[in-house]
């Protein structure tokens, strides 16, 4: 019996190792047939003069922590207005997914923009973790609360990000620049 | 001990496939880029002519307690072939990137519960207590590699970080040859030694054929060179400086906005 157990337990998980194997392979070949604009048309549009709002109510040009009188001003009402609402932070989400091939494209590619590159994907991962918290908050009741807090923080990462991506166009001279500019 | 005309043949084949290999390492100048890869199939080379030796010069015990001392060795460098490659891809920078580091602990850790579950679960019959033994550790290492592989793949597609060309080979022929060991180790489990002696030795075939197959792609894709990275097309400097303006007027824009 014990025999019979082992069996179709570890048949499953060959099956499942084979099936993760195969969806992650068909997907990782997908994205390197991709091309950049092929990447680039992925991106859905953001308004950056609402985002640039959000992000620099907390946030200073230099990334720190805004020191100015008025900082910090923003309501959670009008956040969620800026944004878009969970809408909204979707499409941050999304960017930044595409961001983080964009960011695999680049460290393939041009390795002599890694740094940059491993930053704007560490960046990108960290505001699809504040969209996951939000999601979770939205599941258990939470979301006014948790909003406020976790949208203004990914909104801020999102704008540092974009301007992490325009340096890094500018290190490693990739085609498709302009486009991507207009794009975030 | 007997050696059979396919078993003189594969211990041959083998031999030289690594022998072969290692030459691809190191006039290729891979063997620095991969040490606990190319230690790993330089123990493999090693291990091919002491258990030929053994096999034909001293008794059967003799042969099984050395076998086993050199699988314990050939274990322990397959998970430093694993972390090999976990530091190729997951440390871009040279440091473990902070979103994987925690991450890859803990489907190492995981993997390993599975692995030793499912080892405990299985009781393949056998005549002697060292064959049992021999065939739930056998299992147990393919299905760790199996899981560790498959998992570094999950990870990295998450993380969105690549694989470059001779890590990503290296894992596909490791990873292949550690899942087709696992379906080989879940039959022969299941039926024991025993009574399928036959269908055992016919599935082992099965797994040193494959593993040769390994050494012929290892041997093949090491020897190619990567892709050269891309150069930096001059046509587009212009357009760079201009994005870069733009970007400029763009957060001018927004400090006097921040201003009002």
């Amino acid at each position: 019996m014990r025999s019979l157990y082992f069996a179709v337990l570890a048949t499953i998980l060959l099956l499942a190792l084979l099936g993760i194997l195969l969806q992650h392979y068909l997907r990782a070949r997908r994205r390197a047939q991709a091309s950049w604009d092929d990447l680039l048309k992925q991106l859905r549009w953001v308004d950056r003069d609402k985002l640039a709002r959000i992000a620099l109510d907390v946030i200073d040009e230099s990334g720190g922590r805004s020191q100015t009188e008025g900082s910090f001003s923003l309501e959670p009402p009008e956040i969620w207005s800026l944004l878009g609402g969970l809408d909204g932070l979707e499409v941050l989400e999304h960017n930044c997914q595409v961001l983080v091939e964009l960011a695999a494209y680049v460290q393939k590619w041009y390795p002599e923009a890694l740094v940059v590159a491993e930053q704007l994907r560490l960046n990108a991962r960290e505001i699809e973790w504040h969209v996951g918290r939000l999601k979770g908050a939205a599941q258990t009741g939470n979301i006014q609360s948790a909003f406020a807090d976790y949208a203004q923080r990914a909104a801020a990462i999102y704008y540092l990000m974009t301007r992490h991506v325009l340096n890094l166009y500018e290190q490693a001279s990739i085609p498709g620049l302009a486009e991507l500019q207009r794009a975030l | 001990m007997h050696l059979s005309g396919f078993d003189r043949f594969v211990w041959a084949a083998g031999f030289c496939g690594h022998l072969l290999l290692l030459i691809v390492l190191f006039a290729r100048r891979r063997a620095s880029s991969f040490p606990a890869f190319t230690t790993y199939i330089a123990e493999n080379a090693g291990t091919t002519v002491v258990l030929y030796f053994v096999a034909n010069h001293l008794s059967f015990d003799a042969y099984r307690h050395i076998y086993w001392s050199l699988g314990i060795v050939d274990e322990i460098l397959q998970l430093l072939v694993v972390y090999e490659i976990a530091v190729h891809v997951f440390c871009p920078t040279g440091v473990w990137a902070r979103d994987v580091r925690r991450v890859f602990v803990g489907v190492a850790c995981a993997s390993t519960l599975v692995a030793l579950l499912l080892t405990w679960l299985a009781h393949p019959t056998a005549p002697r207590q060292i064959q049992t033994f021999m065939l739930r550790s056998n299992f147990f290492s393919a299905a760790l590699m199996s899981e560790l592989f498959v998992g570094m793949v999950v990870l990295s597609a998450t993380a969105g970080l690549p694989w470059r060309t001779h890590v990503a080979r290296i894992a596909q022929g490791l990873g292949t040859y550690s899942i087709l060991c696992v379906s080989r180790d879940i039959i022969v489990d299941y039926v024991g030694l025993s009574q399928h002696r036959q269908l055992y030795n016919e599935l082992s075939h099965f797994r040193i054929l494959t593993y040769l197959a390994c050494e012929g792609f290892w041997i093949a894709m090491l020897w190619q060179e990567a892709p050269a990275p891309r150069e930096l097309p001059e046509s587009m400097r212009a357009q760079i400086y201009a994005l870069q303006k733009q970007l400029e007027d763009d957060l001018k824009r927004i400090r006097t906005w921040r201003r009002k």
